[in-house]
């Protein structure tokens, strides 16, 4: 698509710290306007990345690129990016409004506009009113947003934000969450933020890159890296996959050979007690329940088939399952480990059917 | 009494309160009172005329102006010696960290006699300012100020430097990428961050330096109207028995005290208010 | 353009910071220490060796240890007492007893000893009692103590109060709902913690007391070799123009706290993990 040139793009980071090294051969792009999650566990290095994008790390070797620009030895307030930090760093002694200004201040943009600028993101962010008040107090969200308004005062063209929700509680994150998604979208600003969790990248994101151990494992839409992990690390990391080493002992599937295991994820297996009707009941394996945990929205069951362990999930409209109880289980797809190859491999009763779940 | 029982399970409530009880009441609350009631016994007059006596006057414009003066420099070298200590790596950093708190341990008699012997126009560093730039330090005012100079600093620097260490190096990086420059980032980023451990230091320094005896009463030389200093005022009429006077003076100097204190805790408050309010 | 580093390592202001932090302690604290070891040692050791082995000398010596360990055990009693009352019970009046104890530091020694003359000297109500029972507190031996233990009063229980109040009360609850006694509360669960903040205490208290030289020199009176601790002593001589005797004198204060500070960097080190609540 035309459209879709890079706005930023990195070519071949590497930065070492010491004998630690937090980022090796990084390589990835980003189109204009996306707004992209780097996830990783922490200390994958995702930080890093960040900030050298920033200009506030500098790699060892390799090539930031902004716009087609080469940004190595462009200092990071010239780089163009608005930065959220992880704790926000809003300045303690000024006023929000004094915080939201301080950028365009430095610029020496003329009183009024400073004014009408401060005013219009105090609107865009839903906090006026609050300009006189002094950063502690602030809630947590009004904070955040505050810190994303000051990042977005002085008209950036790309934003960085450092683990943006991890400083805020469980229930406010849900909402500043989709509230930031809408605000980006809107803005159609290129953004790039950091993250451990993945239920955060998968919501919020339209691309995700997963870093692992300093490297780049994948570069991908949600659907696309949930649906077709290219890396041992990436399956086992999206979702919450268990593995199994005697998938070979399953019906319908084979083993390919010593050393390779699979993943299994929950959403992988149906449980279906005796009597109740089910497509392939005859590629259907026997398991007893081992346990059941009631998740309020579902049932989380384990279930022992032949010897190995596996997850499943329930709906809570079907009866319920008991422990002990002897159970139909169905394996849909197992996601196969060799070497460093994934393969999603179908049960071949349902495939020679050509049914996707 | 029931007011004094204590309802935790921890024993001991008792003596514990009775011991500090008693002990803070022998050394510090009884002498205390002692002092409040003779102040109680002097008459208006007596203490007005003991406290605007010109030679007494005098003293209290030294002390207040040398003390000031000092805590003032100490300021400014505090900031500094604690900026070198926390932001820079350099071989002997714990050396000047650990000299820092030689006055704290250096009996100030000692400290006195040492600076005035050094700064006498015959001394080793008096000499060499006598005959370059033809300035005398001991015997002056300006030996008062090096005597408290000396005392205040590890004042400043203590109570700057943990401040200067906390702070988290996301503010400077916020607003470099904000576009401000090294100098723009520490007076509108850092600066503010240590202005009230700034104050606090330099209010300590300055009510210590008011009150500074054994360091200064060698240096300053004791020239009535330009060298001498509240304290020992407070001394001369002590040696005279003049009990009335002497507490008169002390009264002045505790009140002094007292409002440099006062203005530092009002503005700490002040601040911490600011900085640590509640949604 | 190049690399930006927000705190940078490096650079003149660097050099300017390090060389002016290097002057200041140079001046203000190498040169004074270095000078009362030359002054002592100018006309040889063996004048030195006469100076210090003087009687009057060591009598103020043996003075001064005297009321240094007086200082440490009342006040180290009265620090764990004061600290342990404080942090472990809920009561009215807290704040007034902890703004008590850290009163005498914000007192000018000078007035610390006129308080006591206050109190214990000929015109106090106190008096005549005192001089029936044959006890003499003003211008003798137990004046010099009560103000050394009056200007170190908050030394140690200012280390203990906030280490104490950071461990809480849970261990001591748990102790006493097992049956244990006060003492051995104390003993097997709170001075474990409190073990280094302690040291540390009796280090900064020792430095004081060893040094305090305004509050004593108001109640000794001065009387040569009886009430006359290491820093009066050290007075007298350089007022009768013994220059060498006391900076031979000095230089044993020196030496003295020359070891608390490197006693202290240690401690520092050492018990760092248990200290570091104290700022």
């Amino acid at each position: 698509m035309a459209l879709q040139e890079n706005y930023v793009e990195l070519r071949g980071l590497n930065k070492n710290y010491g004998n630690f090294r937090a980022s090796n051969n990084v390589s990835f792009a980003i189109a204009r306007g996306k707004l992209v999650a780097l996830l990783g566990p922490s200390g994958s290095g995702k930080t890093t990345i960040l900030r050298m994008i920033a200009g506030l790390e500098h790699p060892d070797s390799g090539e930031v690129l902004i716009d087609g620009k080469v940004m190595n030895d462009v200092p990071g307030n010239e780089r163009g990016i608005g930065f959220v930090f992880q704790s926000y760093a809003l300045f303690r002694y000024m006023t929000v409004f004094d915080n939201i200004a301080f950028g365009l201040r430095l610029k020496k943009a003329p009183k009024q506009e400073v004014a009408d600028r401060v005013h219009e993101l105090l609107k865009l962010i839903n906090c006026e009113g609050l300009e006189k008040r002094f950063p502690s107090q602030l809630s947590g969200g009004q904070r955040q947003r505050v810190a994303f308004a000051r990042a977005l005062a002085p008209r950036p063209s790309l934003l960085l934000l450092d683990e943006p929700f991890a400083a805020i509680d469980a229930k406010v994150r849900l909402e500043l969450r989709s509230w930031l998604r809408r605000m980006i979208s809107s803005l159609n600003i290129t953004s790039i933020f950091v993250t451990h969790d993945q239920e955060e990248a998968i919501e919020v994101a339209d691309e995700i890159i997963v870093t692992n151990q300093g490297r780049v494992e994948q570069v991908g839409p949600p659907t696309e890296l949930y649906s077709n992990p290219q890396t041992p690390f990436v399956a086992s990391f999206i979702g919450r996959p268990e593995r199994v080493d005697n998938y070979g002992d399953f019906q319908n599937f084979d083993s390919l050979g010593t050393g390779s295991y699979a993943l299994v994820r929950p959403e992988f297996v149906s449980v279906f007690k005796e009597g109740e009707n089910k497509q392939y009941l005859r590629a259907a394996e026997e398991g007893i329940v081992e346990d059941v945990v009631f998740r309020g929205n579902l049932l989380e069951i384990r279930v022992k088939v032949r010897n190995s362990v596996i997850p499943s999930v329930r709906s809570i409209v079907q009866p319920f399952v008991s422990v002990g109880e002897r159970v139909g289980v169905l394996v849909h797809r197992l996601m196969i480990v060799h070497g460093d190859n994934v393969d999603l491999v179908q049960n071949r009763a349902i495939t020679s059917e050509s049914v996707v779940i | 009494m029931k007011r004094f029982r204590n309802r935790s399970v921890i024993p001991g409530f008792g003596l514990s309160f009775g011991l500090t009880i008693s002990i803070l009441s022998l050394i510090v609350v009884i002498p205390l009172c002692s002092l409040v009631l003779f102040s109680a016994q002097l008459t208006v007059k007596e203490f007005w005329d003991a406290v605007t006596a010109p030679r007494i006057l005098a003293s209290y414009a030294v002390s207040l102006k040398t003390a000031f003066i000092a805590a003032a420099i100490n300021a400014v070298m505090g900031l500094i010696l604690a900026w070198t200590i926390v932001r820079y790596d350099f071989p002997g950093k714990r050396l000047i960290d650990g000299a820092i708190e030689l006055p704290f341990a250096l009996p100030t008699a000692v400290a006195g006699i040492s600076l005035t012997y050094m700064t006498t126009n015959k001394g080793l560093v008096g000499s060499f300012f006598h005959r370059y730039f033809d300035v005398d330090i001991a015997y002056t005012s300006l030996g008062i100020v090096v005597a408290l100079i000396f005392i205040g600093i590890p004042f400043v620097v203590r109570t700057v430097q943990p401040v200067l260490e906390k702070i988290d190096i996301q503010y400077e990086e916020a607003a470099f990428l904000l576009g401000a420059n090294r100098w723009k980032i520490f007076t509108t980023v850092i600066l503010p961050e240590l202005i009230p451990a700034l104050l606090s230091g330099f209010s300590l320094a300055f009510a210590r330096g008011l009150g500074e005896y054994g360091s200064v009463v060698f240096i300053s030389g004791n020239i009535p109207y330009k060298t001498e200093i509240a304290p020992l005022m407070i001394m001369a009429q002590l040696q005279e028995y003049d009990y009335a006077s002497a507490t008169s003076i002390a009264l002045v100097m505790l009140f002094f005290a007292f409002v440099i204190l006062s203005v530092n805790a009002y503005v700490q408050a002040r601040t911490a208010r600011r900085v640590n309010a509640n949604a | 353009m190049k690399e930006v580093v927000i705190r940078k390592n490096s650079g003149p202001l660097k050099a300017f910071c390090i060389a002016s932090s290097a002057l200041f302690l140079i001046l203000f604290m190498a040169t004074p220490l270095a000078y009362i070891l030359y002054v002592a040692l100018r006309q040889g050791v063996k004048a030195y060796w006469t100076s210090i082995s003087d009687p009057y000398a060591v009598k103020a010596a043996v003075l001064t240890l005297e009321t240094t360990i007086w200082a440490i055990v009342v006040n180290s009693i009265f620090g764990i007492v004061s600290a342990w009352c404080v942090t472990k019970y809920a009561f009215h009046g807290k704040k007034l007893i902890s703004a008590l104890i850290d009163l005498p530091v914000a007192v000018s020694p000078i007035i610390a000893g006129l308080v006591f003359i206050l109190t214990f000297g000929r015109q106090s109500w106190l008096y005549p009692y005192l001089e029936k029972a044959g006890i003499q507190i003003v211008f003798a031996t137990p004046g010099v103590v009560l103000a050394t233990i009056f200007v170190t009063f908050p030394f140690i229980s200012r280390e203990l109060i906030p280490v104490l109040s950071a461990q809480g009360t849970d261990e001591e609850e748990a102790a006493a709902l097992m049956g244990a006694k006060t003492w051995t509360i104390f003993r097997n669960v709170t001075l474990p913690h409190i073990k280094w903040a302690l040291l540390y205490g009796v280090i900064l208290c020792a430095a004081r007391a060893m040094g305090e030289f305004g509050a004593v020199s108001v109640l000794s009176g001065h009387l040569r070799g009886k009430t006359n601790t290491l820093p009066l002593y050290v007075e007298l001589l350089y007022q009768g123009y013994d220059f060498t005797g006391a900076f031979a004198a000095s230089s044993i204060l020196v030496i003295c706290a020359v070891l608390i500070l490197i006693l202290r960097v240690w401690l520092e080190k050492k018990g760092g993990k248990d200290l570091d609540l104290r700022k």
